[in-house]
């Protein structure tokens, strides 16, 4: 069964359909909420699905499906990682490698921790999902000039961390 | 982690290609939460049976002996038709309760199997995944009857779901 058809049955409340559209949607999502919301990621992946199912009556286009969950999963993924990010402070500089840290500096997740869910967010959008600053803009609800400065900050981090 | 692409779904990113990025999973009694948060009048419950995961998914799987013993609303259970799919077995089975055989479409995977009644007009979802280092198990059960307006059989459903799952508590004491 397609996707359009599993969002067909989906609607029509049949459950066999509604899990097979979690099954065939978890790549994607987990992906989007496992870069945002880190070690909340699970949990936001569940809230997505909930409101996944729990809306997909009002989805009048299935092949909007893709842009539709892609809203809710960034959203839950920051939601869940609201609170639990521990950025550097605006203006301060991340301490230096320590030569030992090396590999862990390798790691990506070191180096998102170090950023806001809504850094992170702008990031996967961008990098991981190959949206434009535009369309990034309009699934986060945030002017462009603020997705721009967003990225900037975002892979500055990454390339500090880098060292590059 | 490198994700494969997901069917329907566009290619995976440009530039980093993902690798090394972190990924979030829903594990089998994740997608049963979700159902049991979507799936009108669902009653469920959730709790840690006292035996090893694979002992107890290898009991509860062999539906036509596991089903009979936990659920006493079911006397009978007989599988009719099996295939295998490339990530799960599909089975049709005939449940006997109160003496009304009602035919099942089965999904069984490893730690999840959703029961649907031919006529959609009842679902049972079980999952279970490892606790402890698969010393024990943690175990959903969840009834439901699928269709819009049936909110007021869930309690009907709840106690249903409790005295299954105390049986299989019992049951698993001795797995």
């Amino acid at each position: 069964m397609g996707v359009e058809q599993l969002v067909r049955a989906a609607q029509r409340g049949d459950p066999a359909a509604m899990d097979a559209l979690v099954r065939a949607l978890a790549p994607y999502v987990g992906r989007i909420c496992g870069a945002i919301a880190l070690e909340r990621g699970d949990d936001a992946m569940q809230e997505t699905f909930i409101a996944v199912l729990r809306n997909v009556r009002a989805l009048r286009e299935p092949a909007a499906l893709h842009g539709w969950v892609r809203r809710i999963a960034v959203r839950e993924a920051v939601r869940a990682a609201s609170g639990t990010a521990t950025p550097f402070p605006a203006g301060v500089e991340p301490p230096p490698l320590d030569p030992v840290d090396v590999a862990s500096a390798l790691d990506v997740r070191t180096v998102l921790a170090s950023l806001a869910p809504e850094h992170r967010a702008v990031l996967v959008l961008r990098d991981i999902d190959g949206l434009s600053e535009r369309e990034v803009a309009g699934v986060l609800g945030v002017p462009e000039g603020t997705v721009k400065s967003r990225l900037h900050r975002a892979r500055a981090a990454f390339a500090r961390r880098w060292g590059q | 982690m490198t994700v494969p692409p997901t069917p329907g779904m566009p290619p995976g990113p440009p530039g980093h290609g993902g690798r090394g990025w972190p990924v979030a999973s829903l594990d089998p009694i994740g997608r049963a939460r979700v159902l049991a948060a979507t799936v009108p009048s669902a009653a469920w419950t959730e709790g840690v049976l006292d035996a090893p995961y694979d002992a107890t998914w290898a009991w509860v799987s062999d539906l036509e002996r596991s089903v009979p013993l936990f659920d006493t609303d079911v006397r009978r259970l007989r599988v009719t038709s099996r295939s295998d799919e490339a990530d799960a077995l599909r089975l049709r089975v005939v449940a006997t309760s109160f003496g009304i055989p009602v035919p099942f479409d089965v999904r069984l995977e490893d730690g999840f199997c959703l029961m649907r009644a031919v006529a959609r007009i009842f679902l049972v979802v079980m999952a279970a995944v490892p606790e402890d280092g698969g010393q024990r198990t943690r175990f959903f059960h969840m009834e439901a009857v699928p269709l819009p307006g049936t909110a007021s059989v869930r309690r009907r459903l709840q106690r249903a779901v409790e005295a299954d799952f105390a049986n299989l508590s019992r049951i698993a004491a001795d797995l």
